[in-house]
């Protein structure tokens, strides 16, 4: 019975690329005084990877768990690939697939032991080539008699997005799935996540890193506090700020003035911060040019010069007038303690 | 229906894959048993021994050089069948008949009851009271000694101490096994996980129930084994009475671990307070020794705790080949036992751990 209502959910919502998957529109959240999702719309579209980046605290996994209706929303709707998610919670669940930001999984199991529970759990095939396949995917075949406590915090990851991926499910809904990885093993996430799009299922994906929102996905939703303060493709969002890269150097033999910075053409925003001074500048090459001959005049030698590309970074700074930096130090998070110290400073503030 | 089985299958290799769990649920019950088969063949002890029967000079002395001994606890007020009737109820390690005096002055017929099963030590108890029958009859036995041993007459202490180990691990495994496994699957999110599936959260409780029903068999046979194996223990009762006594005790301790697992914040304050429920039970319930002869006091204690009734069921039905109408009491108050847990449980139960 279970594989065959299943069967007939994945062909109803055979959605074409480029059609609405998710609308959620209103959505509130509120945990007592703090309203950690305040009034959000957000449409993604099928066959995308989707990222909602922002800040610890900003209302990233509410927002993905009000989606994927483990948490009900205090206001708003939402559908996923047609169903309502408050009143078709069951065609909700059987049509997404999930990776938690902890990665739940059972002590004692093997890889493929799991991958067989959780594809009877959704009552679909479980057979021993469908788990073979599903741990290809991942990149995990070697590992399939491994106990899940036994694999790297990389391999556990991909296992659990493996789990997600059970009941061919149309989106994908994936919390943090770098948080806590070494370089090596986000870049082999991303191409683990890019194959699961490339199989025909959209991803949804938070992050709190600038960098993987702009490798990764075709359109982030920026959050912070709550709001969707931009929505667009990574380059739409850099285009939308006035700002073209970033120029840094540090001084020696001597230093300039912050008003010598600015009236170098094309600067936009200037710091000095001991010897190190840092200039953003909607035109580089001319700024470059003018810092050069602003240091000659001075006679103040520069080293460590560099002009970075505007980012994501740049993005977010001058949305919010703040950088993302001090809510990323405490990255190691995944119990969400430091989530909730965060909280409490918002609170508190 | 192939979720559900998979779920049991796979909860029952986590069981037999977890090291901690096997020490506590198989191990530590087979280590008691081995520690205390061992060590209580030897220790100190104290035969409650009941005199009756006709009055006679030399029933006198016994009584008063018994008495006046620190092994012996007499009683001497009943009659000799109500003697006969407290040696078979537990309550008598051990009683003296004493015959009619014979018309020529010499010793009257003295007849020694027994019962193994209520002491440790009944055969040091009984080599005891002869010597101490011969000392008062200044001589190398003079008195023919009878002895008369109840019917139950091959159980030992051991027999009587399985249905307590067996009782104390289907606790241990229901209680301290269930809270710390589903805090810790409620603080990994794995309950959060499961909630996203089509799969529901009482088939995933209800298999995890059967997996620790179907788990608790061979536990128990295996600690059967070697008490057999070792002290030559033996059921007495209805093995079907006992299997279906061991799935009522489990269900009632799973249900009390699950209401502690909805109440515990974390793995730690699980295991506090499991071991806070289930030590007071070990040691009031009866594992060890007979409940009946701890003080006054501490009945009203023993008669809440849910340990007894099960400790109670095994014991009649294995060391004293008890029937039903002996036990249904017991599945009744263990049953209710295991309906307040659950109404506890679900009152306070949380999918995740998170204080939002």
């Amino acid at each position: 019975m279970p594989s065959a209502s299943n069967r007939t959910v994945r062909q109803e919502v055979t959605i074409p690329a480029g059609q609405p998957i998710i609308e959620a529109r209103g959505l509130v959240k509120r945990y007592g005084s703090l309203t950690a999702v305040d009034a959000i719309d957000l449409t993604v579209y099928s066959g995308e990877i989707f990222g909602i980046l922002g800040p610890n605290g900003a209302g990233k996994t509410t927002t993905l768990e009000m989606i994927e209706g483990l948490r009900p929303p205090d206001a708003g709707t939402i559908t996923v690939a047609g169903y309502d998610t408050r009143t078709q919670t069951e065609d909700v669940r059987r049509a997404i697939g999930v990776q938690l930001q902890t990665t739940a999984l059972f002590d004692y199991l093997t890889a493929s032991e799991l991958i067989q529970l959780f594809a009877s759990l959704y009552g679909v095939d479980a057979s021993p080539d469908r788990v073979d396949h599903l741990l290809g995917m991942v990149g995990l075949r070697e590992k399939r008699d491994a106990a899940a406590n036994q694999l790297s915090g990389g391999q556990q990851q991909r296992l659990s997005i493996a789990l997600g991926l059970v009941n061919d499910p149309v989106v994908v809904f994936l919390d943090e799935p770098t948080t806590g990885l070494d370089p090596g093993a986000r870049r082999e996430l991303w191409q683990t996540v890019r194959d699961v799009r490339d199989h025909g299922s959209t991803v949804v994906l938070t992050t709190h890193y600038m960098e993987e929102a702009e490798i990764l996905c075709d359109r982030i939703a920026v959050m912070d506090h709550g709001h969707i303060i931009a929505l667009d493709t990574p380059v739409g969002l850099i285009e939308s700020i006035d700002v073209e890269a970033t120029i840094s150097a540090r001084t020696r033999n001597g230093s300039l003035t912050l008003s010598q910075l600015r009236e170098i053409p094309g600067s936009k925003d200037v710091s000095i911060n001991g010897d190190q001074l840092e200039l953003r500048s909607d035109n580089p090459q001319a700024t470059l040019i003018g810092l050069l001959e602003v240091a000659r005049t001075a006679n103040v030698e520069l080293t460590e010069l560099r002009s970075n590309q505007a980012s994501l970074e740049d993005v977010f700074l001058t949305l919010t007038g703040r950088s993302f930096e001090p809510a990323t130090e405490t990255t190691e998070d995944e119990d969400g303690t430091s989530k909730r110290r965060f909280w409490q400073r918002r609170k508190a503030a | 229906m192939t979720g559900f089985l998979a779920m049991v299958k796979g909860f029952l290799k986590m069981t037999v894959r977890n090291r901690t769990a096997l020490f506590w649920n198989l191990i530590f019950p087979v280590i008691f048993i081995l520690v205390f088969g061992t060590v209580f063949n030897e220790s100190d002890f104290s035969a409650n021994v009941g005199i009756a029967g006709a009055p006679s000079d030399f029933h006198s002395e016994v009584v008063q050089a018994m008495d006046s001994s620190d092994i012996f606890d007499v009683s001497t007020d009943e009659t000799v069948d109500q003697q006969l009737d407290k040696l078979k109820d537990g309550n008598r390690d051990a009683v003296i008949v004493f015959g009619d005096a014979p018309a020529d002055g010499g010793f009257p017929t003295v007849q020694l009851y027994y019962d193994e099963a209520a002491g440790p030590n009944s055969q040091i108890s009984i080599s005891a009271i002869q010597q101490t029958l011969n000392q008062v009859a200044q001589g190398p036995s003079p008195v023919t000694v009878e002895a008369q041993p109840v019917q139950t007459l091959n159980i030992s202490y051991m027999d009587f101490l399985l249905p307590g180990i067996l009782a104390m691990s289907i606790m241990n495994s229901g209680v301290i096994g269930l809270s710390t496994s589903f805090v810790t699957y409620r603080e990994r999110g794995i309950l959060r996980r499961i909630k996203i599936t089509p799969f529901p959260l009482s088939s995933f409780i209800t298999s995890r129930v059967i997996s620790q029903l179907i788990i608790a068999v061979p536990q128990a046979l295996i600690l059967y084994l070697i008490s057999n194996v070792f002290f030559g223990v033996n059921i007495q009762g209805s093995i079907l009475l006992v299997v279906l006594s061991i799935f009522i005790g489990s269900l009632a301790f799973l249900a009390m671990g699950f209401a502690v697992s909805s109440i515990a914040p974390n793995v730690e304050t699980a295991a506090s307070y499991s071991n806070l429920i289930t030590f007071p039970m070990l040691f009031l319930s009866g594992v060890f020794f007979d409940i009946d002869s701890a003080p006054g006091w501490l009945e009203p204690i023993t008669k809440v705790l849910p340990l007894r009734y099960l400790v109670d069921a095994l014991r009649e039905v294995m060391t004293r080949g008890k029937g039903l109408d002996a036990i249904w009491m017991d599945w009744v108050i263990l049953g209710v036992t295991a309906l307040i847990s659950v109404a506890i449980a679900v009152r306070f139960f949380r999918w995740d751990s998170k204080a939002v």
